[in-house]
């Protein structure tokens, strides 16, 4: 059995290893004040849509860039440059979390999730 | 309130199905009790035996009650209303039954009942029956109790799906639900209309049936620590590991068909926790199933195979934690919602994971410190505010523990394993194996540590997730190409080398030959030059499995397929490596816009420019095809887009090809769900959606006039959109200075220079002016004829350096468009191809172990 062991604790060293440095590389929840620090640091930054300003989404200008403005959930609002088209049904979220970098005072998102509440909306209103 | 005030309620039924779940519940419990008692004492055999086909009996009440109110549509019962509705097809009833996470567990529940039938009758009077089957029911016990819907002090046991409308927490309070005719006014929600998909229907039954069957091996194993027999299960549970690795393999990969084909993230598999926690099981039943082999063919290697075998039961039931708590939230796209059952869920997980541990250990005295030590932590848990430390001082104990358990309790090998022997190969898989579902496991579970350790780590995206597997599957491909050709015990190592010596070369020949062009020479963007090599190695490592096990089946096997299950088995696996690595890596978006191109400042991961806009009746080039949007239209909830692709002729016209139509769900209670077109070729796929349209089918376009205009306040330099162009407000002359204006009767023009920046990046200029004669402002209209753009520059604001430009667009502009996404997934049928293959090859190596053991029963 010595052969497998030794194989075993080389081959698990490994995989702490990776875990470790996988960790270093994983990108971390934050908001914009922790990713404006790091402005080289990829960020999945939660918020919620800044209503009271302006989107803007013009595709046959560039059917990928939509620009919004995000409130995270400090209350600090930056806008948003998102390197995508505007995702459909976009107003009626609730929730969003956009994946990028902070560029000067703009975040640059290359992803964005976003929850929606008719998603997880158990039927409620439809017995009203 | 009185029943009798509402009118037609079916209040039978609920109570008929609610009957069976408690009936099946108590079953479940009394057989398991007596099953553990008469592992001791046989005359109980017949009450465990009796109360288990009670149970059996009883699910499958539970079962035909819920369909029987599904067809019925007997809405009032909020299962029935949350899932179907009267307008919907039929065929999707088998959906609505396990859409919710009650009957999800209901069907997990059946295929145990199932399992558990067919291995008691195999079973019968062996020594096997009683420990197995006790662990059978307990786990019944568990499933049972989570759609109970008891409650137990305030603490909600599980979620019962016989629960009337009006009686559900959620909605008991709604105003509507009070009237006493409420149920003729009331329709069920529906199915939730993705599901609405054939794989959808056989994916769910497929995956639980797969889960259900890491039972068997997990039951076994806990059976012989308890018998202290570990030898001789193993023969027994080989054919059922091996179909359980069928089954489960398939389940998945019919999830991964579903999502290549109705989601729109753009591929077949996206690393989603759900899927992930379904694949990890799979991984340790196929490294179980192959350590069970050594141990058929040459002995030993059992605590590896009681190890893995009971690692992939827990980790289904992780799994199960992990998509039923809620406790996902943002990371994945199709976790069930909260049903408040978390805690049970976890105690589920922590109950089996005791259970197997106490029996790992065998002396009295340590057994009985370790159930002490574990209530003493559980006990310190309720008391102090410090949970999660304990948990992992409990789990860190577990696991010293079974390290131990190693030493102490399992028969040694006296010799150590030959390095040119299959058993060293097939270990070393399962190492590996092992080691990549503990990746996946600790990458999936970060929402987990975020929670218990308050950190922030966000999800691994896919990219890192393929950079990370392609060592693991690296290994795997050389392991089970070569390791058929190696005997057990003992192997020559030249005589080896020359066998595969052929194999190998070839797979050298063709990866250097599609390698090079592939990643080196025609690299994907972004590809750095260690994932060149890397990915080469895997295609080399991949193609040589594949022509090592044809060569087997061949050249050894003679072509014998009875025997040949493994070496299919293994060259479909490889298929499916290379099929996935080369579809994946060579994805190519053609939608990429090539006629204005941009390089990204913000570098990797801004690919920019992914999508194409497509306005109705024009043909735009997209990749090597010309594309046309030509049709708009609503069927039921969704909106199709016709889109043709033709292909351009050397004489410069455009020939017809293939039409796709992808669509937009409008989906009640998802929101806006694009699913993807995709024409098949053999060689290839093109995969299109639409990510962004109007789904509204009747706006009529005006084509002429202009629309309303809209007054800009800006700086200069500031920017306006236009529906076709950029608008820059470049800078504002005027033709006098201010002594001229005063001295020249006080006529002055101002104008604004707008830069109008079209799609294209072309800049044209606008000329807005005002003259002001005598201080009254005369503002003219400029219209810029190209873009359909009209100006009125009529105000200067002195005290902040504003200008106020009204602009207004022909109404020709607003034509209707969408905005698409095209890629082309090269060689995904290879992937494909090797799914079905590699189901097959496991198929006749399960009925080749059924062969040889009932052989050896005869004897």
């Amino acid at each position: 059995m010595k052969k497998l062991h030794i194989l075993a604790i080389v081959v698990i060293a490994i995989a702490i290893g990776m875990i470790l440095t996988s960790l270093k590389s994983t990108t971390t929840y934050a908001d914009f004040a922790e990713a404006m620090e790091n402005p080289e640091k990829e960020y999945h930054v939660v918020g919620k849509l800044d209503k009271t300003q302006p989107q803007i989404f013009e595709p046959r200008v560039d059917p990928d860039k939509f620009y919004f403005t995000l409130i995270d959930n400090r209350g600090v609002s930056k806008p948003v440059v998102l390197h995508k088209s505007k995702p459909q049904d976009f107003e009626k979220s609730e929730q969003i979390v956009l994946i990028g970098k902070m560029s000067g005072n703009a975040f640059q998102a290359n992803d964005i999730l976003m929850k929606c509440p008719s998603k997880y909306n158990d039927g409620k209103n439809e017995l009203k | 309130m009185e029943n009798s005030t509402y009118i037609g309620e079916h209040l039978w039924a609920g109570q008929l199905g609610h009957g069976f779940v408690i009936l099946s519940f108590v079953a479940a419990l009394l057989s398991s009790l007596s099953f553990f008692l008469s592992t001791k004492n046989t005359t109980y055999l017949p009450l465990a035996r009796n109360a288990y086909y009670v149970h059996c009996f009883a699910v499958l009440g539970i079962a035909g009650t819920l369909f029987f109110m599904l067809f019925n549509h007997y809405f009032e019962y909020q299962y029935v209303w949350q899932h179907s509705n009267t307008e919907m097809d039929m065929k999707y009833i088998l959906s609505c039954f396990w859409e919710g996470q009650e009957g999800s567990f209901l069907l997990w529940t059946f295929w145990n009942v199932v399992l558990g039938l067919l291995l008691r009758k195999q079973l019968h009077n062996q020594v096997w029956e009683a420990p197995v089957m006790a662990v059978f029911a307990l786990v019944q016990v568990f499933l049972a109790s989570m759609i109970i819907g008891v409650y137990v002090f305030d603490y909600k046991i599980g979620s019962n799906p016989f629960l009337l409308l009006r009686e559900h927490p959620d909605f008991s309070s709604a105003p509507f639900l009070s009237k006493p005719d409420y149920l003729s006014k009331l329709n069920g929600r529906g199915l939730n209309p993705l599901l609405m998909n054939y794989w959808m229907t056989i994916h769910p039954p497929t995956l639980f049936l797969g889960f259900a069957s890491t039972l068997i091996p997990f039951a076994f194993a806990l059976a012989a620590l308890w018998n202290r027999k570990y030898e001789d299960w193993q023969k027994i549970a080989l054919p059922w590991t091996f179909f359980g690795v069928f089954v489960l393999g398939i389940g998945i990969l019919m999830g991964g068909a579903w999502a290549y084909e109705a989601l729109s993230f753009g591929g077949f598999w996206a690393w989603d926790p759900v899927e992930n926690s379904s694949l990890v099981p799979w991984l340790l039943l196929v490294a179980a199933a192959h350590t069970m082999l050594v141990n058929r063919n040459k002995g030993g290697s059992l605590f590896t195979t009681h190890f893995l075998s009971i690692g992939s039961f827990l980790l289904v039931l992780y799994s199960t934690f992990l998509t039923r708590s809620g406790v996902l939230g943002n990371a994945s796209v199709h976790a069930f919602t909260d049903l408040g059952m978390t805690g049970q869920l976890v105690i589920y997980v922590l109950t089996f994971l005791f259970i197997a541990i106490l029996l790992l250990i065998q002396d009295v005295l340590f057994r009985t410190s370790y159930i002490i030590g574990s209530l003493l932590l559980l006990a310190a848990a309720f008391v102090y505010d410090q949970t999660a430390t304990i948990l992992l001082v409990w789990l860190g104990a577990s696991f010293v523990i079974t390290i131990v358990a190693y030493y102490r309790y399992f028969p040694r090998e006296k010799e150590e394993e030959e390095l040119y022997s299959r058993e060293f190969w097939i270990f070393l898989g399962a190492l590996t194996l092992v080691l990549s579902a503990v990746l996946i496991t600790f990458f999936t579970s970060s929402p987990v540590f975020n929670k218990l350790f308050g950190t922030d780590m966000a999800p691994l995206k896919v990219a890192d997730y393929n950079n990370w597997m392609v060592p693991f599957a690296i290994v795997l491909m050389v392991l089970s190409g070569a390791s058929l050709y190696l005997k057990y015990k003992k192997t020559d190592a030249k005589t080896f080398y020359k066998k595969i010596a052929i194999s190998a070369g070839a797979a050298l020949l063709f990866s250097v030959a599609s390698a090079i062009p592939m990643y080196f020479l025609n690299a994907p963007q972004g590809f750095s030059s260690q994932q060149a090599i890397t990915y080469s190695l895997l295609l080399f490592t991949g193609l040589f499995a594949f022509f090592a096990n044809n060569q087997y089946i061949l050249t050894v096997l003679q072509g014998k397929l009875s025997k040949s299950g493994a070496a299919i088995a293994h060259a479909g696996f490889a298929l499916v490596i290379v099929g996935a690595l080369v579809s994946t890596s060579k994805k190519m978006t053609l939608s990429k816009n090539t006629s204005t191109k941009k390089v990204s400042a913000l570098g990797e991961g801004f690919d920019e420019n992914e999508s194409l806009l497509l306005t109705k009746g024009d043909t735009l080039p997209m990749g090597p095809y010309l594309v046309t949007y030509s049709k708009k239209q609503r069927k039921g909830i969704d909106v199709y887009f016709t889109v043709d692709y033709f292909k351009p002729t050397k004489d410069g016209k455009k020939e017809y090809d293939f039409t796709l139509v992808p669509h937009v769900q409008d989906n009640p209670r998802m929101g806006k769900a694009p699913e993807p077109a995709t024409r098949h070729y053999l060689g290839r796929d093109i995969y299109t959606h639409v990510t962004y349209a109007d789904l509204n089918t009747d706006t009529v376009t005006m084509e002429k006039g202009f629309t309303e205009a809209k007054n800009y306040v800006g700086h200069v330099k500031d920017s306006i959109f236009a529906s076709n162009a950029i608008i820059v407000i470049d800078s504002v002359r005027t033709d006098r200075t201010q002594e001229e204006y005063e001295k020249n009767d006080s006529e002055l023009s101002v104008t604004a220079v707008l830069k109008c920046i079209d799609v294209t990046g072309k800049a044209v200029y606008a000329y807005p002016k005002f003259q002001i004669k005598n201080n009254t402002i005369v503002p003219l209209t400029f219209e810029e004829p190209t873009l359909g753009l009209k100006f009125v520059f009529w105000k200067i604001n002195p005290e902040n350096e504003t200008l106020e430009i009204t602009m207004s667009e022909k109404l020709s502009n607003a034509k209707d468009f969408i905005v698409l996404k095209a890629y082309l997934f090269p060689y995904i049928n290879v992937l494909w191809a090797g799914c079905i293959i590699m189901g097959l090859g496991t198929l006749v190596a399960v009925r080749e172990r059924v062969r040889i053991l009932q052989r050896k029963n005869e004897v």
